[in-house]
Order: C-alpha cells, then sequence, then structure tokens
C-alpha cells in the first residue's frame, strides 16, 4: 500500500471540490493511502505563464515549502499543474532568486529545493497507470467518451498514453477529437485578457466535441480542470448542460452528476 | 543596432477582429495549415534519414551564427572573388538605399522580384516605387498579394488567406490594365496560366531581378533559392542586374551544412521531400558563362546581431519554414496579417518586438499565444519559441509595457495566496461578494482581471466548502495520526 499526497491544484479546490472527493475515492480503490497538505494554495502557473516572474516565484516557493522534505508521491489532480512545478520550477526560482537577491548560492538553493519536490510530482491518471493493467479500480466504464488532452500534459510532460489506456483499462471507449493536439484556447489568464481569441478556439473545440457526441461520446474528459472549466463555462453560456467531467470522476463512477 | 520593421497602424484589437470575421480567410488557412502539417508528419515518416540530416543541421546553424563575423567576412570575400559585390546593410532604410542606388548606377526601370520575406520586412517595392522603378513580384502568391495591395499573410504561402474565387477577380482586373484575356475559370490550372503569361512579358522586359536568400554558403560563396515556381530560375537569368537581398544569419559554413539544410524548409513548411526548383547563384555571367552581368548581394542585419550572444539568440537559426505558423491556434483563427507586420505566428510574436526592441509588436507576446507549446514541438531548428515568449512578457513586465491595473492584479493575486491564511481570506471574500455575480446558481459577471471570461463564458461559483475544507471536517484526523 502506497501512501501519496494529494496536488489538489487551486481550481479543483475552489471550483470543483467534487473532482478532488472522487480522486480520494479512486485512490483509496487503488489502494492507496491519502494525504492532503491542507496549506497548499496555487502552483502559481497563473502568474509564470503571464510573465510575472517574481509573483509566480512567491507560489512557487510556498508551494516547495509545503511539499519538500518528503519523498511520499504528490499526485496532482491536473497534467498542466504538474507540468509547472516539474519542469518550469527549477528556471524559475533560479532566475527570480537571482533577479531579486543576486544570489547565485541561494539561487541553486531554491532551485534545488524545487527538482527535489518535483521528482516526486506525477500527474493523477499517471500514477494510476504504472501499476499493474489489470489493477481494479471497481469502475465499470460503459460509455464512450471524448477524450481532451491538455496541451501541457501533451507537450510539457510529453504524456500520451495516459488518460486513455487507463479509461479503456476500466472499460471505456476513449475517442480523440477532431484536431485533437490543437489547444482549446484556455491559456490561463489568458481566458480573461484575450477572451474574444480564446472564445473562438473554444468554440472550434466545442464544434469537434459536438461532432464526437453525434458519434456516441457521452462526456468530454480531461486531467485538466482548466481547459474544462472554460468549455463547459461555453457551454452554459450557450444554454447547454455541462458535459465535461474530470478524470477522476468518471473513474470514481461519479459522472452522473446533475 | 535596432531594426525597423513595418507596423500596421490598426491596434491589436482591430486587426485581431478583422482576422476572426474573415471567416473566407479562417477557413481557407486552416484548410491549408492543416494539409501542411499532416504532409510534415507523412513526409519525415517515409524518409527518416531527414531526420538525422535535421539535427546535424540544428547544430550547423548554431555554429555558424556562433562563428558569425567570421563567416560574413568569408562569405564576402567569397562573393567578390566569384565577380559579385557584396554590400553590408545595418538597418532596412540603408538595405533599400543600397538597391536604390545598384538600380541607379545600372538605369534600372524595371524590376522583377522572386519571393522574400527580407525584401517585405525592409519594405523594398515602396522604396524602389518611390524612385520611379516599376516592382514586379513573380511568386505566384506575391503576385496574388501585389495585385490587392496587401502583404503576407503566410511567410511560405503569402496568398493562403485568399480563396480561387478572390484570386480570379483580381486577375480579371488585371487583364483588363494588361490588355489580356481574363481567365476563363478559377481552377488553379488556369489561374496559374494566366499568371504565367502575364509574367512572362514582363520578364523578357526587366532590367534587374531581386532575390532573397534561404541559404548563404561562406566556403563557396554561394546563395541558394528554394521556390516552388521556377519563377526565380527567371529572375536570377533573365534580366542584366541581379541583386540578392538576404538577411546575415542566413549563412552555413560549408557545402555539407547545406546538404543537410537544404530539404528542411519544404519538408517542415509544406510536408514536401524538396521544393520544385533550388536555384544556385554562384556570380554574375563573367565567372560562371550564364546570368546577369552584374551580380551584388545585400547582407542585412536590421536588428539580428543584437540577438547574439543573448538568450534569444537560436531565433537566428529561423529557415522561414513557417511550420510553427502551421499549428499555431491563435494563427489559425486570427491569420497573418492580425500580427501587424512581416512575420506571423510563433516565429512573428518572438522577432518582431526582438528585432525592433519592442518598437514594433510589444503587444504580440501577450495577446497572441496561448502557450499550448505546439510551435515548439514543430520547428525543426529547435527554437525555443514558448520559452521566448514567456521571456518576452516577463521583460514586459520589467518594462512596465502592461497596465497598471493589471500588474496590480498579479501582485495582490500572488502575494494573498502565497500563505494558506491569505488564500483562505480571498475565498471567504469571494463566497461574500460572489451574490452579487450570480445568476442561476453560476457566475456570469465578475469584476477586474476576471471580467473578460465573463464575456463569453459562466463559471461555477466559489464552493461553499472547498475540497481542503471538506478534508479538514472529514479526514483532517489522518494528517494528524501520522505526524504525531
Amino acid at each position: 500500500m502506497a501512501t501519496v499526497r494529494l496536488f489538489v491544484t487551486c481550481l479543483v479546490d475552489v471550483f470543483r471540490p467534487e473532482v478532488g472527493r472522487a480522486a480520494v475515492t479512486v485512490l483509496e480503490r487503488h489502494g492507496d493511502r491519502v494525504e492532503c497538505p491542507v496549506e497548499q494554495t496555487c502552483c502559481g502557473q497563473f502568474a509564470f505563464n503571464a510573465g510575472y516572474r517574481q509573483e509566480a516565484a512567491l507560489l512557487a516557493k510556498h508551494f516547495v515549502e509545503v511539499f519538500e522534505g518528503d519523498t511520499t508521491p504528490i499526485v496532482a489532480l491536473s497534467g498542466s499543474c504538474a507540468a509547472m512545478v516539474v519542469h518550469h520550477y527549477p528556471e524559475l526560482l533560479r532566475e527570480a532568486v537571482i533577479e531579486e537577491r543576486g544570489s547565485v548560492k541561494e539561487a541553486e538553493g531554491w532551485a534545488a529545493r524545487a527538482m527535489a519536490v518535483g521528482r516526486e510530482v506525477v500527474e493523477f491518471s499517471q500514477w494510476l497507470g504504472q501499476g499493474s493493467p489489470d489493477s481494479a479500480l471497481g469502475t465499470v466504464g460503459r460509455q464512450r467518451l471524448a477524450l481532451h488532452q491538455g496541451c501541457h500534459m501533451r507537450r510539457i510532460l510529453e504524456e500520451t498514453r495516459q488518460p486513455k489506456e487507463l479509461l479503456e483499462q476500466q472499460g471505456f471507449e476513449v475517442v480523440e477529437l477532431e484536431d485533437s493536439d490543437q489547444c482549446c484556447g484556455f491559456g490561463g489568464t489568458y481566458s480573461m485578457t484575450e477572451w474574444r481569441v480564446s472564445t473562438a478556439l473554444a468554440d472550434a473545440k466545442l464544434k469537434a466535441f459536438q461532432d464526437a457526441q453525434a458519434g456516441g461520446a457521452a462526456y468530454l474528459v480531461s486531467s485538466d480542470l482548466g481547459c474544462l472549466l472554460h468549455l463547459a463555462g461555453r457551454l452554459r453560456r450557450l444554454g447547454a448542460q455541462d458535459p465535461t467531467r474530470h478524470v477522476a470522476e468518471v473513474l470514481a463512477g461519479e459522472e452522473d452528476r446533475p | 543596432m535596432i531594426g525597423n520593421l513595418p507596423s500596421d497602424p490598426h491596434p491589436w484589437s482591430e486587426r485581431r477582429e478583422a482576422g476572426l470575421a474573415n471567416t473566407t480567410m479562417r477557413q481557407t488557412l486552416g484548410l491549408v495549415t492543416r494539409r501542411f502539417s499532416v504532409g510534415k508528419r507523412r513526409v519525415f515518416a517515409e524518409d527518416p534519414e531527414q531526420e538525422a540530416a535535421r539535427r546535424l543541421g540544428v547544430e550547423a546553424k548554431r555554429q555558424a551564427i556562433a562563428n558569425l563575423d567570421s563567416l560574413l567576412d568569408q562569405f564576402a570575400s567569397k562573393v567578390r572573388s566569384n565577380g559579385g559585390t557584396a554590400l553590408m546593410a545595418g538597418t532596412a532604410h540603408e538595405a533599400v538605399e543600397a538597391v536604390r542606388s545598384i538600380a541607379a548606377t545600372h538605369q534600372v526601370k524595371v524590376v522583377v522580384k522572386s519571393k522574400s520575406m527580407l525584401t517585405e520586412e525592409i519594405q523594398l517595392n515602396r522604396g524602389l516605387e518611390a524612385a520611379g522603378l516599376t516592382v514586379l513580384e513573380t511568386d505566384l502568391g506575391e503576385y496574388i498579394i501585389q495585385r490587392a495591395h496587401e502583404t503576407p499573410s503566410h511567410i511560405l504561402a503569402p496568398a493562403a488567406h485568399k480563396n480561387r474565387q478572390q484570386i480570379r477577380e483580381l486577375f480579371e482586373d488585371d487583364a483588363k490594365t494588361a490588355g489580356l484575356a481574363p481567365p476563363v475559370s478559377d481552377a488553379a490550372s488556369t489561374l496559374t496560366q494566366y499568371a504565367r503569361e502575364r509574367l512572362r512579358r514582363e520578364f523578357l522586359q526587366a532590367d534587374m531581378g531581386v532575390t532573397g536568400g534561404n541559404f548563404g554558403v561562406a566556403e563557396t560563396g554561394t546563395v541558394v533559392l528554394v521556390t516552388n515556381e521556377g519563377n526565380a530560375d527567371l529572375v536570377t537569368t533573365l534580366p542584366r542586374v541581379l541583386v540578392t537581398v538576404m538577411g546575415v544569419e542566413k549563412l552555413v559554413a560549408r557545402w555539407e551544412d547545406l546538404t543537410l539544410l537544404i530539404q528542411q524548409p519544404a519538408m517542415n513548411g509544406i510536408g514536401q521531400r524538396l521544393s520544385a526548383y533550388t536555384t544556385l547563384i554562384s556570380g554574375p555571367a563573367a565567372s560562371v558563362a550564364e546570368g546577369p552581368a552584374a551580380w551584388y548581394v545585400v547582407l542585412v542585419d536590421n536588428g539580428r546581431q543584437r540577438l547574439r550572444h543573448t538568450v534569444y539568440e537560436d531565433v537566428l537559426s529561423c529557415i522561414r519554414c513557417g511550420a510553427c505558423l502551421n499549428v499555431c491556434p491563435v494563427f489559425r483563427q486570427v491569420g497573418g496579417h492580425a500580427y501587424g507586420s512581416v512575420y506571423s505566428g510563433p516565429i512573428g510574436v518572438v522577432e518582431t518586438p526582438l528585432l525592433t526592441n519592442f518598437g514594433v509588436g510589444a503587444e504580440l507576446p501577450s495577446v497572441a499565444c496561448t502557450m499550448c507549446h505546439a510551435c515548439k514541438e514543430a520547428c525543426p531548428m529547435e527554437i525555443d519559441l514558448p520559452g521566448h515568449i514567456i521571456r518576452l512578457r516577463q521583460e514586459k513586465v520589467r518594462r512596465h509595457l502592461n497596465a497598471a491595473s493589471l500588474t496590480a492584479s498579479y501582485h495582490w493575486w500572488s502575494r494573498i495566496w502565497a500563505t494558506p491564511r491569505g488564500y483562505r481570506w480571498s475565498l471567504r471574500w469571494a463566497r461574500r461578494l460572489q451574490g452579487l455575480y450570480q445568476r442561476q446558481g453560476r457566475l456570469v459577471r465578475a469584476p477586474g482581471i476576471a471580467r473578460g471570461w465573463f464575456q463569453t463564458r459562466d463559471m461555477p461559483p466559489v464552493a461553499q466548502e472547498t475540497f481542503i475544507e471538506w478534508w479538514q471536517r472529514h479526514r483532517g484526523g489522518l494528517d494528524r495520526e501520522r505526524r504525531s
């Protein structure tokens, strides 16, 4: 039995806590003992992507302080946030500390601490997919799901097998969207500051999902809640139901929520 | 030296709206860029050796940029010993002046050009026309947009935003002024045939040819052009004077480096094994038995060498294949003109502000990138495009180029969320205030930085119980148990 620490992400914590609860259910069925460092807040990606390096570094330092000094795996409920910690933290902290304090030694210290934390971070479906293929999650997947692989999971974590394989092992049928490698337009605060382009991209992605729905896809599933909130928010505004589900929700069998 | 690039006077918001409203362009660009991207994957799968060549080619380009000073000397002296004249131009203005003075020396009246992004960058046509010269583009795409008085919307396919019907209409107008029979249909072959006949006349009248340069080989003094229409062969052989205008970063050291790179623009840009025509310019007629009587090479800096020895140096390896444009989600939506200068797509987002020290396109890094990293995956020269876009966004913060209100939002947001106390405090306030912004249990409006989201999208409200609050209520004991 493995112990894991949950990297909840701010979006799950604040806007869809049911995703976090579903993840706990699935991890426990998987046989994991789940912990949740309650001091965690946000990884800082929103500020990093917008070019606010010092601001991102404040949040990154807090994240490192909360999660360091322990080699228990850190299971992230977002591919993008996992990518932030694993691939951007060391350089971010090195550069931000040099810029602010001018001390290379201090900067290298922070970079090393970030790297140590990053080594333990794994995205939720990657963690579950590491086990034996027949590991019982107690999920009886029957539906056809359309998968949206977030850009950072695909290109920064370079993860293309999961969550597809995992979902298929649990009985779901997974279909790819047309132009699946195109961004949905979320992009963190880009969705706010450049909402026109962001929405045009959402509409293109939702058009592809409509085609998948016509082919029998019941839900639009992703490891990244940011993309899903953006796409769901667009559909809601257009007066449609919300067909988006986080991978944890479908694995927990809680996809049929209203 | 800081470069000078053309700058569309319309602000980004207007350029973006024009792009989004142009459904024909969006459809055409979507089709073209998808076809190119699919072709690229296929052609690399068919010819795996080219992947090894690409990797070595990246090394060769990086080396060339590192040794650029000595390569420029070597190249210039080789061009001279081949009977040509090599000139250096520090800025766009100097480059245009150099070409004008060549034209004056040789009493040139009519100029024919093959496709060159650099001449767009320095606005050569305008400069030559102001001096009373007639300038004709002979690349089909460039010819089309010259007729339409537009600028290229795609580095490789300048008229990618136009469909066949629009092109036919342009040619019908052109036929009236030229006294030719208009094209009888909008079939691609008919349109091409029209342009071919139209341009043949001009080729024979032209006094001067102007080309760009895809590669310059320092050890031989050769300029290499890759084209798909054969027009460059005519531009380089028929007129009595030939001027090659190329960026200083186009040099490679050895012939062998060229062989590694020669297929890369076509393979990565349009999914073709090799462009249909490869034109080598090695000197004027006196030294190579055919071609123009005089050959000049104008090597243009225009802000390029400033980037050497900086974190942005790899940008100078760009071979202008257009692969990054083809995969860019923002490019597909707004098209090339929205970028407001010459270079569009991710490379334009990076190069436009860099070459001009934020004089042109300072808005681009913020507005024209979702940070999806598709360009990084696509770039055959392994240029860190998304990394540079983040760095340029950081540079904008340092230079205070963002709105003060935006900067204040990030400042407070990150400071408040950097402690669990601040994070929880902010959520309590959000719960208290969000009633003002809800309809049917959904957030439909918000103030400040989040306002843009709600123009087109709803959002769930801040949960009455966050996950962490739920955890503390139900599972808090577990953590304490383990720690004790």
